[in-house]
Parts: structure tokens; C-alpha cells; sequence
């Protein structure tokens, strides 16, 4: 009688203990789900991020990104027959904008992912014309020149700490946009971090 | 015996309860597919992203088009749709790559790679946003499947969350021409 009191003891208490189991993993299932989705969330908000601008500090002379120090060197609008005797079609203008970086750090591989843009005030966004392009029209207006590069290709060779580089970058905008103007800057693991300056054309 | 009733109705209301959401639940496909906008051939349709308006539709047996000073000359079993239209960016400068007719039948057919050198194709352009953009769309399809057509257009082939315009072309009524060539500037 003794010896079947304990036996139905421990089979009590498994049955507890398998019940106090059964329970965590149900209570702990919501968790775990809320847990995972919440992961997802936070990685999916970084990646979203990581590619756009919202932190944009706009400076008219200089300023400090990427380890380095960045001005607009030069803004040219071409099409409308004042900087070039090109001429053309309609609202049609091609804008060059160059930009100078001394670095102030060593940059290693923090330029990559690099974006350059321009943007209006109603939030419209031009991007650079492809590399082939942008040097086929660097060679029609300067048969003599080198082109220079564009923001991609210096991002893999940026310069050592304390010497200089000149990107350049080319855009087709309307004309009635071109006097509002501000060209964006920014690489991938800096952003939402961005750089803007107005390029001041008329 | 009443526990034992309530566990089992627990289960069926549960498995119907799931079986319910299960198939009432969209594909992801449908979730993650298309913003779609539609309208008529001539008119502009637009989207929050962009508009297109189409011109002229035409058919021919032969294309013809001057690609690096030599002519060329494609012909087709079936024959050539040749849509030309007026695109025009809003937002950010953007391709057009994705252009579809959906035929007669319902099938789809993409832009022809046949004829993907021709001049004044604007899936090789890039809209500009305040610069309306022109061009032609090319497609290679049969006869019979011109009889009604819809023009699909988006930035990419198969958009997921991203904007596609359909417009309805008007009836071909007029005889397939055995030749249409193909300028600088289109049709």
C-alpha cells in the first residue's frame, strides 16, 4: 500500500511538472513571436535608414563628413548659351557640379554606398547621369581635359589623411528648377547623415 | 464527459477559425504587388510617381531603323506593335523599364529584344523629373492578338509596391503596312 502511495506521488508530480512545461511554452510562444518581429523591425528600420537623408546639414562654404572637409567647388549650368555655346531643347539644362574633399582622418572604406543628388524645395530629387554618358559630355566640352571622376569611383580610392580630391558629377534638370538647387552628399554608413550645399546658379 | 466536449468543440471552432483565416488570407504576391492606375490610350494617365500618355499605335510586317549608319531590317512572322507615347517623372529620376501588351487572349508580351537597338526606345532613357520624356515601346506579337490591347507600363518588370499604368489602346482598324520605319524621333 506504501509502495503504491510513492508511485502515484511521482506520477503526480510528472504530470505537474509537465503541465508547468506545457504552460511556459504557450505563455513564452506570444514572447518569442513578439520578439522576433520586434528584430526584424529594428533591422528592417536601420536598412531604411542606411538609405535615405534626413540628417542633412546645409553649409554655404564648408563642412565636415566622411572624414573629410567638403565645399562646392564649382556649379555650371549649361544649356541656355552663358557658360557654353550649347544650346539645348526646351526647359532642358545640364548642371556640373563639382565638389572638394581634404581629408581630415583616414577614410579607408567609410565612402561607400556614396550618394550624390540634387534637390529642389518641393522635394523633387535629380540623380547623376551613368559614367559612360558623363564622360562622353566631359569630352565634348573639353576634348583636352580629363574627366574627372564621379563620387562611386573615387569612394573606392579616397585620399590619404590630409591630401585633396575633386569629384565631379553631372545632372539633367529642368531650367526652372535650376535656382533652387542644393546638391546632397552622403555615404552608406554615415546616412541618415547627409551633407547639402546650394549651388547658387541664377 | 462536459470537459471532453468543450475540448473538442475548442478544437473544431479553432481548426475552422484557421482554416478561415488561411484562406481568406491574400498571397503575398497580391500584398506586395502593383500600385495600378489605369486610363485610355490619349489621355495622361498619372500615378504618384509618374504619367504616361500614348500617341500613335502602330503594326507592321517590317521595322526598319538605321542603327550605327547601316539600315537594318527586321521582319516578323507575327507582327511588329509599334507604341509611341509621352512619360513624363515626378518624384525622382527614375527608368522605365517595364512595358508589357496584354494581347487578344490575355497573354503578355514584354518589349521585343529584337528590336531593343532601335532609335528613340525609351526603356533605354531616363526620366528627369520636370522634363516630359518621348519615345517608342516595341513589341513583336501576333496578329490576332492585336485585335485588343492593353499597354502596362512600370519602372520595373513585375513592380512590387510600386506604381503601374495600364491604358487601353484604341482598335486597330487599319490594315497591318508591311513596313513602318523607325527615325531618330520615333513614329
Amino acid at each position: 500500500m506504501r509502495l503504491f502511495a510513492s508511485g502515484w506521488t511521482s506520477v503526480q508530480m510528472a504530470f505537474e511538472r509537465e503541465r508547468r512545461i506545457r504552460w511556459l511554452a504557450i505563455i513564452s510562444l506570444p514572447v518569442l513571436i513578439a520578439a522576433a518581429v520586434g528584430i526584424n523591425a529594428w533591422r528592417n528600420i536601420g536598412d531604411y535608414r542606411h538609405g535615405i537623408e534626413i540628417d542633412v546639414a546645409q553649409g554655404a562654404s564648408e563642412l565636415d563628413y566622411g572624414g573629410a572637409a567638403w565645399r562646392l567647388e564649382q556649379a555650371r549650368l549649361i544649356g541656355d548659351g552663358r557658360d557654353t555655346d550649347v544650346q539645348l531643347p526646351g526647359e532642358m539644362r545640364l548642371i556640373i557640379v563639382r565638389l572638394a574633399a581634404t581629408a581630415i582622418d583616414d577614410i579607408g572604406e567609410g565612402w561607400g554606398e556614396c550618394s550624390v543628388s540634387l534637390t529642389d524645395e518641393a522635394g523633387r530629387r535629380w540623380l547623376p547621369l551613368d559614367v559612360v554618358l558623363s564622360d562622353d559630355l566631359s569630352r565634348d566640352l573639353d576634348p583636352v581635359a580629363e574627366p574627372l571622376d564621379g563620387c562611386g569611383i573615387s569612394s573606392l580610392d579616397p585620399p590619404a589623411r590630409h591630401q585633396s580630391t575633386v569629384i565631379e558629377e553631372k545632372f539633367v534638370v529642368p531650367a526652372t528648377a535650376a535656382s533652387e538647387l542644393l546638391v546632397h552628399l552622403s555615404f552608406g554608413a554615415l546616412r541618415p547623415a547627409a551633407i547639402a550645399f546650394p549651388l547658387g546658379l541664377s | 464527459m462536459k470537459t471532453r466536449f468543450v475540448t473538442i468543440a475548442g478544437v473544431i471552432v479553432a481548426a475552422l477559425t484557421l482554416s478561415f483565416l488561411q484562406t481568406t488570407t491574400p498571397p503575398y504576391a497580391m500584398i506586395t504587388g502593383p500600385l495600378k492606375t489605369s486610363g485610355q490610350q490619349g489621355e495622361a494617365v498619372t500615378s504618384t510617381t509618374f504619367s504616361v500618355q500614348v500617341g500613335d499605335v502602330a503594326r507592321a510586317r517590317t521595322i526598319g531603323y538605321n542603327r550605327f549608319g547601316e539600315a537594318v531590317a527586321l521582319e516578323s512572322s507575327g507582327v511588329w506593335v509599334v507604341v509611341s507615347a509621352e512619360l513624363r517623372g515626378f518624384k525622382e529620376t527614375m527608368p522605365v523599364h517595364g512595358a508589357t501588351i496584354v494581347g487578344a487572349s490575355g497573354r503578355r508580351y514584354r518589349q521585343s529584344d529584337r528590336a531593343s537597338g532601335a532609335p528613340d526606345v525609351l526603356s533605354t532613357k531616363v526620366l528627369q523629373p520636370g522634363l516630359p520624356t518621348t519615345g517608342i515601346f516595341i513589341f513583336e506579337m501576333p496578329e490576332d492578338e492585336t485585335g485588343t490591347m492593353t499597354l502596362v507600363v512600370s519602372e520595373q518588370y513585375e513592380p512590387q509596391l510600386q506604381d503601374e499604368i495600364s491604358l487601353t489602346l484604341e482598335p486597330q482598324d487599319e490594315a497591318v503596312r508591311e513596313r513602318l520605319d523607325i527615325g531618330p524621333d520615333g513614329i
